[in-house]
């Protein structure tokens, strides 16, 4: 197993990051977990402030009635981050600059009451649920597209993640946040046959699908900026050849 | 596992229980539940003077008038407490995300009370 109890990748593990647009991903070894043995964080409320305005299920918008309250048949149409005194972004809990490139958080969010539903943003403000390509909009707002009570995600440098929530039901409700999350010191290997055996599964990796319909050029701009490069495409076990000569070059370009 | 509410109810005389929990910030008179999920109510706790208890389920909510079908009865014969664990639950499915269940009281006088343990799942 990649993974402990707590779902977070093991020191010395392998991470792959999905990205389906571009087929393409990143793989990571966890070299250290920042935080390990201390994983767990529960953040307290929503942060939803009393008057701020949410979109309803039943038309309009409607009021938050107290902080951390997520009114009756509401959800936020924009995503939300999580502010934290004393972090490099104080809006933005997760939110690490590119000085910060060695890193990676895997976050893990669970919420109370759990039939909360939950989606994200990727970057802050784009909405990535779609149906049949791009023909339906889907997520918080939608009867699909959204979890409920639990994300989980890797959030990599120099990207704002926006989170919406949603209450289908008629009664406005206290949240609460727990985080399980690992801050992994993270390195990308250069030899290509490992990032191939890694992406046609046969060195074992913790994958997680990054929920991306829409390739923002912001996505682009800050992989690059961070990484030099975009992610390894993925091919078939039969492709090796062709995959390894690609993944050299690219490693070429690779930012160290 | 699921998530477990606990729903206190108070009523004067016969109507609706008015229901309150420790996640809700206001209390209301019926649960709609969340759509695709089930409502499992585990425990039924009656006190205060006699009464008739019904725990009732319509499809759709969002009517001027919703028709409320009995799910089930229970009666408190005299002032004290009744208490009913269920080891199979009352299951009340949600499949529009239009139902709901409230608890009323259906006869009686004087203060009644109600606590049911209810997962959504």
């Amino acid at each position: 197993m990649v993974t402990d109890r707590l779902g977070l990748v093991k020191e010395g593990g392998w991470l792959t990051v999905y990205l389906r647009p571009t087929n393409k991903a990143f793989v990571f070894r966890v070299k250290t977990r920042w935080n390990k043995g201390y994983e767990t964080f529960n953040y307290g409320a929503l942060p939803l402030e009393s008057g701020d305005s949410m979109a309803s299920y039943d038309g309009g918008t409607t009021s938050v009635p107290a902080d951390g309250v997520i009114p009756a048949r509401a959800y936020n149409s924009t995503g939300k981050s999580f502010p934290l005194s004393g972090a490099l972004d104080e809006t933005d809990m997760w939110y690490l600059t590119e000085d910060y490139g060695d890193r990676v958080f895997h976050v893990i969010q669970r919420l109370t009451p759990s039939f909360l539903r939950v989606d994200m943003q990727i970057p802050k403000g784009v909405s990535q649920g779609r149906f049949q390509r791009g023909k339906k909009i889907i997520g918080v707002e939608s009867d699909f597209g959204f979890n409920r009570g639990e994300i989980e995600t890797i959030h990599l440098p120099r990207m704002h993640y926006g989170y919406r929530w949603g209450n289908d039901t008629n009664m406005n409700l206290y949240t609460s946040v727990q985080f399980t999350y690992g801050e992994y010191v993270i390195e990308i290997p250069e030899n290509p046959n490992l990032i191939f055996d890694v992406l046609v599964g046969k060195v074992p990796s913790h994958w997680v699908s990054l929920p991306i319909c829409v390739y923002d050029r912001a996505i682009s701009e800050a992989l690059l900026k961070i990484y030099g490069i975009e992610g390894f495409p993925v091919y078939r076990e039969d492709e090796k050849g062709k995959a390894v000569s690609e993944y050299a070059e690219i490693i070429r370009n690779l930012k160290r | 596992m699921g998530e477990l509410l606990s729903l206190k109810g108070y009523v004067s005389g016969t109507g609706d229980y008015t229901l309150d929990s420790d996640l809700l910030y206001s209390t209301v008179t019926y649960v709609r539940m969340p759509k695709g999920l089930k409502a499992k109510i585990w425990c039924k706790r009656i006190s205060g003077e006699a009464a008739e208890v019904k725990i009732q389920y319509t499809n759709d909510v969002t009517v001027a008038t919703p028709t409320w079908k009995d799910l089930s009865v229970e009666k408190l014969a005299s002032a004290g407490e009744l208490v009913l664990e269920k080891r199979r639950p009352l299951v009340i499915h949600s499949i529009t995300g239009k139902e709901a269940f409230k608890i009323t009281r259906s006869s009686g006088t004087g203060d009644s009370y109600v606590e049911v343990e209810v997962e959504f799942e």
